[in-house]
């Protein structure tokens, strides 16, 4: 589905990622780990459109989507949450679920005007019962992002992203900063949205039991380079793997 | 009783006002530039309609047409003077829309010359009774029909996709960037239903006051209307649109007699001029020493 080859990226003389070959099948979890500065959110911002890669070619269900805007990938269905997660002033938990359901559904006028004169809104209901409460964030649904734990307002962009039902899904660290229980049943959500999407994830994930337990493949990243492709268990006992995170000779 | 009866008419005008002010928030929270060519938008919404109906067009086609008209007339303008400016600083593309007022007003005295135009009515003549308050039917029109759209306007804001992408673009356009909203887009769909909104304000206005180029001459008031809201709220806009109003009714038909009739007795001065033009800007004025971020404004913080 996703084929990436010779990706490159440089900030100035820097090369943040050198030519890395990436390809992500459809149902496939893959995990992209590496030590910080490896390069991993940079190749993820490429795909998305956020950068434009120097050289090398990405391609998404056969068509070359180098140059795309993040708009025009969004409604291909490539999704992703983000490492930081940005400050909005005035929307709540529930706007921003809807804005991402908005991205790639047409909520039809009609409809809008029938649910305002019920009362009642059937695409926030189907969120609600879909996306919050799996994520624990149905009670803070009508909440102003801003109020939210950290862990919180990552779940919210996480729902934000799965509300547009992507089949590609890039996730940046989601884990990062929940604890351990919450990262566990996150992880079980993740595997859960692939099963019944089908989508194909690809994950920046530091956290290794979590790589473990969640992914079909891991990609190693150094120095923005590829130096380890193959399954989680066998990246511990990669020799090069060992040498760049402990510095073995 | 005359108190009542100033107060609808302030409130017709008000919600009017509102009206217009709703576009110079929309277009400030999109993309953070005060528009000065409002006024333009307001004025030249009035002559599209007065043109249309001259081709001999029923008064509600006509609206609508000249309604369509802004609208694009909005998006072009942020297409052509205002997105290759995207990287200038805000201060040089309000300029720039102060440009666009003169130039709007400019075009507006050569095709239609600078002289009053009787406006085509629009609605029946006649007032009806309520409570012991005669309403004109184009008071009681404009102020209706001006505050309903208002109204639905926040609802559409507020409740509908792209009223989300448009408040997710207003609060932080890179955030809104990144997650797949077409943010260029946003904003000149801001400009277009800004620009509608004020040329059917123009053109209700019209339909009160005739048609001149003194009409783009409103889009002033917009000014003293949005701080007074608070600059990013749209309901701000609307209450201090109807508050402006009634002020302004007030000032004319009580302060300004009462004031005449004081001066008269112990002065020499004959008359005290149009107060109520005047109202707004010490409205303005003491608005900005009191409570600088308007009735409904958020104060920003800074983080240290």
């Amino acid at each position: 589905m996703l084929e990436a080859t010779g990706v490159t990226i440089r900030f100035g003389g820097v090369v943040a990622v050198d030519a890395l070959d990436v390809i992500v099948r459809a149902g496939e979890i893959v995990a992209l780990i590496g030590p910080n500065g490896a390069g991993k959110t940079s190749f993820i911002n490429c795909i998305t459109g956020a950068y434009l890669p120097d050289d090398g070619q990405v391609y998404w269900k056969g068509e070359n989507v180098v140059g795309l805007t993040p708009n025009a990938l969004t409604r291909r269905g490539i999704g992703r949450t983000f490492q930081n997660v940005a400050s909005l002033h005035d929307l709540t938990v529930l706007d921003i679920v809807k804005l991402g359901y908005g991205l790639r559904h047409s909520m039809p006028l009609r409809a809008v005007v029938l649910n305002a004169l019920r009362g009642r809104d059937s695409v926030a209901d189907e969120l609600n019962e879909t996306l919050l409460h799996p994520l624990g964030l149905a009670d803070f649904r009508h909440a102003p992002i801003q109020s939210l734990s950290y862990g919180h307002r990552k779940a919210v962009d996480l729902a934000r992203a799965l509300a547009a039902q992507p089949q590609l899904l890039l996730l940046d660290e989601p884990v990062a900063g929940l604890s351990s229980s919450e990262s566990r049943s996150l992880a079980a959500l993740i595997r859960k949205v692939r099963d019944r999407l089908g989508c194909a994830v690809l994950l920046i994930e530091h956290k290794m039991d979590i790589v473990n337990s969640t992914c079909d493949r891991v990609i190693v990243m150094a120095a923005g380079a590829k130096i380890f492709e193959g399954l989680p268990a066998d990246v511990q006992v990669d020799p090069e793997v060992r040498r760049v995170y402990l510095g073995e000779p | 009783m005359y108190t009542l009866q100033l107060a609808t008419a302030g409130l017709a005008i008000g919600s009017v006002y509102a009206l217009i002010a709703i576009g110079v928030v929309l277009i400030y929270k999109c993309s953070g530039v005060v528009n000065f060519a409002q006024g333009a938008f307001v004025m030249l919404g009035a002559y599209f309609t007065y043109a249309i109906t001259r081709l001999g067009l029923t008064p509600v086609i006509a609206v609508v047409f000249s309604t369509v008209l802004m609208a694009i007339a909005g998006a072009a303008t942020e297409r052509l003077v205002l997105r290759p400016m995207l990287k200038a600083p805000v201060v040089a593309i309000m300029m720039v829309t102060l440009g666009v007022l003169i130039f709007l007003r400019a075009v507006a005295l050569a095709v239609w010359g600078p002289d009053q135009i009787a406006f085509p009515k629009l609605f029946p003549d006649g007032a009806i009774e309520i409570f012991g308050i005669f309403i004109t039917y184009n008071y009681l029109t404009a102020g209706s029909l001006s505050i309903c759209l208002a109204l639905a306007f926040l609802a559409f804001y507020r409740f509908t996709a792209i009223g989300l992408m448009q408040r997710c673009t207003a609060d932080n356009s890179r955030a809104a960037l990144a997650i797949g909203i077409h943010t260029s887009n946003q904003i000149s769909l801001a400009w277009s239903m800004s620009a509608a909104l004020a040329g059917l304000g123009g053109t209700l206005l019209a339909t009160l006051n005739g048609l001149s180029l003194g009409l783009s001459d409103i889009g002033l008031i917009a000014f003293p209307v949005i701080v007074l809201g608070g600059l990013t709220s749209l309901p701000g806009a609307v209450v201090a649109g109807l508050l402006l109003g009634v002020l302004q009714a007030f000032t004319d038909g009580l302060v300004t007699p009462m004031l005449e009739g004081f001066l008269r007795a112990y002065t020499t001065i004959y008359s005290v001029g149009a107060l109520q033009q005047v109202l707004p800007y010490a409205l303005l004025i003491l608005v900005l020493l009191v409570r600088p971020q308007g009735i409904f404004g958020w104060r920003g913080s800074e983080r240290l």
